[in-house]
């Protein structure tokens, strides 16, 4: 088992034909995912790696039977692009693109909200599932392993770093999720705990946090009510990052004291979570973690 | 993100049917004194910077003459405000103040979507507000796809007592039209007149949607020239930042790039900048190298690569490149793991700089390089 996707997973590629796609599709197939279709106007017939392309998502979708999308389309024409998928009826879009307007995000999260889909990203390496052969999005394979924890992350190299740390300490990953850098993402922190937790496989959870944004104190208070039962670790990036710079990710803004350090330690420490200083401290906090289980 | 000036904030307002003083521009004592009989009226004198906080820091000036501007603008420009150099004076008529109020159209980052506020205690720090009189302020989320709902508007002017309610529809058309981040008007000052004027305004833009706001480029341009070493890396979709220590970082990815950042500091090392590349290729190292060595002068670049779809033979023949054309100023330690990454560090080794695969030993190396360059100032590292 896992979250969001497994062996069922038939998915849709939107923007097929760019070069990172292209690419993107060889690597899922190689891992394992069910790479069912792409879509890109004006270039249905094509194939990709053998994967037939359509002009529209609905095409796509009702002859593929397509159940979950990966949009590698540009920025400017993310919203347009989401929203066809959304009305041909796919409830999982994984959004890559970086740079996507806000007000884009926003008005995407409120139709998704309103057909029931849900919508992972922007700017997210995407998500994997080492026990089902499925990954959707561009985390490299080699570095996941199957087993107990599930991971989710705000940034990708990161993810890679800590992952990588936890697979060599014997450690594997349920499903592991990079929910993506923006300031405004599809599934949060709160909303991706709340899916491990009816999730038979995974035992203990992983939080890979930055400083910035509010996410990491929405998901302490859904433990601290007692909604989340399962053990939890988390790690905060950016603990000795200059304040009202922002780091790369939009997200990772501290300004006015919103989203410290020392604002998400204390809701994590009331929570009871523990809190690794460092990546390296990280694969003994989660073998506690599973212990304790 | 993208702050305006309050002047470039107020053009647009005006234009787009928001009430605003009467202002001219001034850089000179001389532009402020012309300004002032130009007005014919009591004026304020407002520094045009990026930081918040101006008044508080004594920044704000009134002058009832021309003379009076004069001196009031010689005190303030070259001035320093929360060290910010004051350059831009905005000259503004003085508003007869009965009430001030609090509006804003801006993102609740927790319900992910749009929100208005209003206030009736307007004209001081709305955090403050917050914090202290949580029930003078009202919210109200908007679905941005249908816009504020009429009623909501309608319990805004109540809450108000007056007619501003309409000017918060106003507002949120204006977060709309330009992509906005924070559309803000503190105070909203209402005269004994009873006529409404913007006397601050706040706009905040999303660089991210920039593609499609050819205005806000536009005055993006007219603000002071940014650093550009961080001009540059923006334009390539990098980020730059400089910080005040002696360990120059070249990294991909932002998550990684802090938790470096941490990792120096820990080891009693202190980060001189830091370049954050997304995932690049070995032209991209060669680029990011160049940048890295115009960037500041540092005593060690620690370079890390964790190449997860790229390949690290390719990112170290880039260095090896790099390394060939142009001579170092400081020593390089590499940090490299990835795709390829034998062939990635046998590249390195023969071209004589150190690489490691384990991160903290590659921070360790740097914190010592850096120490031993300059053991004065980090006295903390000599253990290391």
């Amino acid at each position: 088992m896992s979250i969001l996707v497994d062996e069922q997973t038939r998915v849709l590629v939107q923007g097929i034909t760019g070069r990172a796609a292209r690419h993107h599709v060889e690597l899922m197939q190689r891992y394992g995912t069910r790479v069912v279709s792409g879509v890109r106007p004006g270039a249905a017939g094509e194939r990709v790696h053998g994967v037939p392309v359509f002009d529209t998502v609905r095409e796509a979708v009702s002859d593929t039977a397509a159940n979950a999308a990966v949009l590698f389309v540009p920025a400017a024409v993310m919203r347009e692009s989401a929203l066809e998928t959304l009305q041909a009826g796919v409830r999982l879009l994984v959004m890559v693109t970086e740079h996507v307007p806000r007000h884009d995000t926003m008005w995407l999260l409120a139709s998704a909200r309103e057909m029931g889909a849900r919508i992972i990203g922007p700017n997210t390496p995407g998500l994997i599932a080492p026990g089902t052969h499925c990954k959707i999005g561009f985390l490299p394979a080699d570095y996941y392993r199957p087993g107990p924890v599930g991971v989710a992350s705000r940034s990708g190299t990161l993810t890679y770093e800590i992952v990588a740390r936890l697979s060599a300490a014997g450690i594997g990953q349920s499903t592991c999720l990079g929910v993506g850098g923006d300031a405004v993402v599809g599934t949060t922190f709160a909303e991706v705990a709340r899916l491990f937790e009816t999730d038979p496989e995974t035992q203990a959870m992983l939080f890979i946090g930055e400083v910035g944004g509010g996410m990491e104190e929405e998901l302490a208070g859904l433990v601290h009510a007692g909604e989340i039962t399962k053990p939890l670790v988390a790690y905060i990036a950016g603990r000795t990052a200059p304040e009202g710079k922002r780091m790369g990710h939009a997200g990772a803004i501290v300004a006015g004291g919103r989203g410290s350090l020392k604002s998400k330690l204390a809701a994590l420490g009331d929570a009871g979570v523990p809190v690794a200083a460092l990546p390296g401290d990280v694969p003994e906090l989660v073998r506690q973690a599973l212990k304790v289980n | 993100m993208i702050h305006l000036r309050e002047y470039q904030a107020k053009r647009i307002f005006s234009a787009n049917g928001i009430r605003v003083p009467r202002g001219m521009l001034a850089r000179s004592p001389e532009e402020a004194a012309a300004a002032c009989r130009e007005l014919g009226t009591a004026v304020v004198l407002k520094p045009q910077l990026g930081v918040k906080g101006r008044a508080k820091a004594g920044g704000i000036a009134f002058a009832d003459s021309p003379a009076l501007a004069r001196t009031g603008a010689q005190r303030l420009l070259g001035a320093d405000i929360r060290g910010e150099r004051v350059e831009l004076l905005l000259v503004e008529e003085k508003v007869a103040i009965e009430q001030e109020l609090y509006l804003a159209a801006t993102i609740d980052y927790h319900e992910r979507q749009p929100v208005l506020v209003a206030s009736t205690a307007g004209g001081v720090d709305i955090e403050i507000v917050a914090r202290t009189q949580p029930d003078k302020i009202l919210r109200i989320g908007v679905d941005i796809r249908q816009g504020p709902a009429a009623n909501a508007l309608a319990t805004v002017a109540r809450h108000l007592g007056t007619t501003a309610g309409d000017w918060l529809g106003r507002l949120y058309a204006l977060f709309r039209r330009y992509d906005a981040e924070l559309v803000e008007i503190n105070p909203l000052v209402i005269t004994a007149d009873n006529v409404c004027v913007a006397v601050d305004a706040v706009l905040n833009g999303d660089e991210d949607a920039l593609f499609r706001q050819p205005e806000l480029e536009q005055l993006r341009q007219e603000l002071p020239a940014e650093d550009p070493v961080a001009a540059e890396a923006r334009e390539r979709h990098w980020t730059y930042i400089d910080l005040p220590g002696n360990i120059g970082i070249l990294s991909s990815g932002a998550g990684l790039t802090m938790a470096i950042l941490d990792l120096i500091q820990d080891r009693g090392g202190r980060p001189a900048n830091f370049l954050d590349t997304a995932q690049i290729d070995g032209p991209g190292v060669y680029d990011a190298f160049d940048l890295c060595q115009r960037a500041k002068k540092v005593d060690v670049l620690l370079v890390n690569f964790f190449a997860g779809l790229n390949r690290c033979d390719q990112l170290a023949e880039g260095i090896r490149r790099y390394v060939r054309e142009k001579p170092l100023q400081s020593p390089v330690v590499v940090r490299l793991v990835g795709n390829q990454e034998t062939a990635g560090h046998r590249i390195l080794r023969e071209t004589g700089i150190p690489s490691f695969r384990n991160l903290e030993e590659a921070v360790d190396r740097a914190v010592r390089l850096a120490g031993e360059k300059r053991p004065a100032d980090t006295p903390q590292d000599s253990s290391a």
